[in-house]
């Protein structure tokens, strides 16, 4: 009996590393290269060169006094280290966003499962849901300016009709009021595109499963518990990562609805940033601040790009 | 085990009715098993049983209780879902274990349930893996297994097998088969397979458009179907239909002939007609032959060694006490008594 020979199998090309993610098979990294030039020249234009600049200025003196900025090493970061006012910017930015970013998890999640439920109308308020989110930014926060106004706004009305209170509140002139407005307005800006997530999330899901653990006994809190955050978690941790870098980002809204105040109990380091640049003009403080307020939404950042990354 | 009687059972979604007054007994340990069309309601029902949905009107009763109201983990009732409906982030044994672990048994109980299932179903290596690395049949046995932890007095299954492959659905059948001998309980199969309601029921319930056409054996349902849906849903290839003015019995609306009833000879020995189509099965042979005045093509079942030829005129005949006669209303008529039709 005869065997054939075994054929070569042909070569297949070089892979290169990136194959592994679906990138470019090796000599085609050239190509790859040319097709990235114009994203990079604008990214470097745009980002990056006004990114480096801010960082060097954050190693100057450079304010009313001095025209052109002097190099003075660390020295503005040893101020910032002495500054209760900066280092409390710290503290106020940190309370904010851990406020806003528990509370719009926590209600966008629930308001997820009750949009998720079969009623009648749910369609339309799926659609009412994303209000707060067409609307302006600065346009949301005049109107919670207005329901928290101490004089005429409509929460002291309702609160003084139900007899909660018996005097008009000035919510927005106490350091603990003024910080429920900001957090409040960013909550109800906030939930509705954390909602979809959510919601898109809750209807990926297989809903025999739910039946199944329904068949096993489960009660509303253990599906909730043992079915549901399991599902949702890899959308939780992408919603809570966004959110942390949305919140530490906070500018408009605070600034529109207490402007920092009052005696600095809304000043994140938005504010704070802004404050410095803009009205006393000491950029190489403003640009130090900056430096450090980045740096706080690194860890998130990094945390976000290495999720996606593993997926892709 | 346990018994189980529905008594008018009606379900509407909405405005559309779904079921209508449904009634059926089912006995201690008996394997019955829902088949009909897609949409016919026999998944419904089977929900309406579990108590995943809630019976509008008519009476649910498990071993003489009406559990209208009881919840589905109170019924004594475990479901295998069409899905499988596994637990992704659980491993085997935590899914499996799921229900006694709600339940606060011990977890020394839970650990010997979980055991004892996994080896009757094969399934002791795979106790720590999660489903995503189980094959389609192994996800399966899982599902079968979570069900019998539960120790349940009726099992449902809501079309297990669909999402197999054909041959791991013949090796799945046959598991189920050997667990219905094996553990004799009350078991209520829904499918739209009939070869898989043939070989494992029982008793068949045939149900269409949200109805109970007919519940008896399988061979009864496949001798005497009670009308021309049962007949034509029975069987396969299906029942072939004639009008019975072609085949000498104008008192008939239609003769309904199963496919190895037809017998095929040379022109001028019954209807005239020409093979359109020929199967070859092997131990068997599919002619597909079209009759003038037919609407659809007649197959014929023949011995696997037969020769057929595509194109080839033949002439069909049937016998009177293997056919079957069906009213205008398609419901079906007493047997005439001549002794062979032809045309």
């Amino acid at each position: 009996m005869s065997v054939a020979p075994a054929r070569a199998l042909p070569s297949s090309p070089p892979v290169s590393r990136l194959a592994a993610r679906g990138g470019l098979k090796a000599g085609e990294r050239r190509v790859g290269w040319i097709f990235m030039v114009p994203a990079l020249v604008a990214f470097t234009a745009v980002i990056l060169w006004p990114f480096i600049s801010a960082l060097g200025l954050a190693f100057t003196r450079y304010d009313l006094r001095t025209p052109e900025p002097i190099f003075i090493g660390l020295a503005n970061f040893r101020a910032i280290l002495a500054s209760p006012q900066i280092l409390g910017s710290f503290v106020t930015t940190f309370v904010f966003v851990t406020l806003a970013t528990v509370f719009t998890v926590a209600v966008a999640l629930a308001w997820a499962l009750i949009l998720n439920q079969s009623f009648r109308g749910r369609a339309l308020l799926r659609t009412a849901t994303l209000i707060p989110w067409v609307l302006p930014a600065t346009v949301a926060a005049f109107v919670w300016a207005w329901i928290f106004n101490s004089r005429f706004g409509v929460l002291n009305a309702a609160l003084l009709s139900m007899g909660i209170i018996d005097l008009p509140q000035a919510w927005l002139s106490t350091s603990a009021g003024a910080m429920t407005a900001v957090v409040i307005t960013k909550v109800w800006i906030s939930v509705p595109v954390t909602t979809t997530f959510f919601l898109a999330g809750l209807q990926s899901m297989d809903r025999e499963q739910i039946d199944a653990a329904r068949v096993d006994g489960a009660s509303d809190w253990h599906v909730l518990r043992d079915h549901i955050m399991p599902h949702l978690r890899p959308v939780l941790l992408v919603v809570l990562v966004l959110a942390v870098i949305g919140n530490l980002q906070q500018f408009d809204k605070i600034f529109a609805l207490t402007g920092g105040g009052p005696v600095r109990a809304t000043t994140v380091l938005s504010i704070e940033v802004y404050r410095l640049a803009f009205d006393s003009w000491d950029i190489g403080m403003a640009a130090a601040v900056g430096l450090l307020w980045v740096a706080t939404i690194v860890p998130p950042a990094f945390l976000y790009l290495r999720h996606l990354l593993k997926d892709a | 085990m346990a018994t189980l009687q529905l008594s008018g059972v009606c379900k509407s979604f909405g405005t559309t009715p779904v079921l209508h007054d449904i009634d059926l007994d089912i006995g201690e340990g008996e394997f019955v098993v829902f088949v009909g069309p897609s949409g016919c309601g026999k998944s419904t029902l089977l929900r309406l049983i579990c108590g995943l949905d809630t019976i509008d009107s008519g009476t649910l009763t498990i071993d003489g209780e009406i559990v209208n109201d009881v919840p589905p983990a109170k019924r004594g009732i475990a479901m295998v879902f069409q899905s499988y409906a596994l637990y992704p982030h659980m491993s085997v044994a935590s899914n499996m274990g799921y229900a006694l672990r709600l339940a606060g048994t011990p977890k020394a109980e839970i650990e010997r349930r979980v055991e004892a299932a996994a080896n009757v179903l094969r399934l002791g290596p795979l106790l720590k893996r999660k489903p995503r690395q189980l094959s389609g049949g192994q996800r399966q046995r899982v599902a079968i297994g979570r069900a019998i932890v539960r120790e349940p007095n009726v099992f449902l299954f809501d079309e297990p097998l669909s999402n197999l492959d054909a041959a791991l659905r013949v090796d799945m059948r046959a598991e189920i088969a050997a667990l219905k001998q094996r553990l004799g309980t009350t078991m209520i199969y829904v499918t739209h397979d009939q070869i898989e309601a043939m070989t494992l029921a029982d008793r068949i319930v045939v149900m269409n458009a949200g109805r109970i056409e007919q519940v008896g054996s399988p061979l009864e349902l496949y001798r005497r179907p009670a009308n021309r849906v049962v007949a034509r849903f029975i069987g396969s290839p299906r029942m072939n239909l004639l009008p019975g003015a072609l085949v000498g019995d104008p008192a008939a609306a239609e003769i309904g002939v199963r496919p190895e009833h037809v017998r095929l000879a040379g022109v001028g020995h019954g209807l005239a007609g020409t093979v359109r189509m020929v199967e070859h099965l092997g131990s068997d042979l599919f002619a597909h032959v079209e009759i003038a005045g037919v609407e659809e093509r007649v197959v014929a079942r023949l011995d696997g060694g037969r020769e057929v030829h595509v194109g080839e005129a033949v002439s069909i005949s049937v016998d009177a006490d293997t056919s079957h006669r069906f009213d205008a209303q398609g419901k079906r008529m007493a047997p005439a008594h001549n002794d062979r039709r032809t045309a």
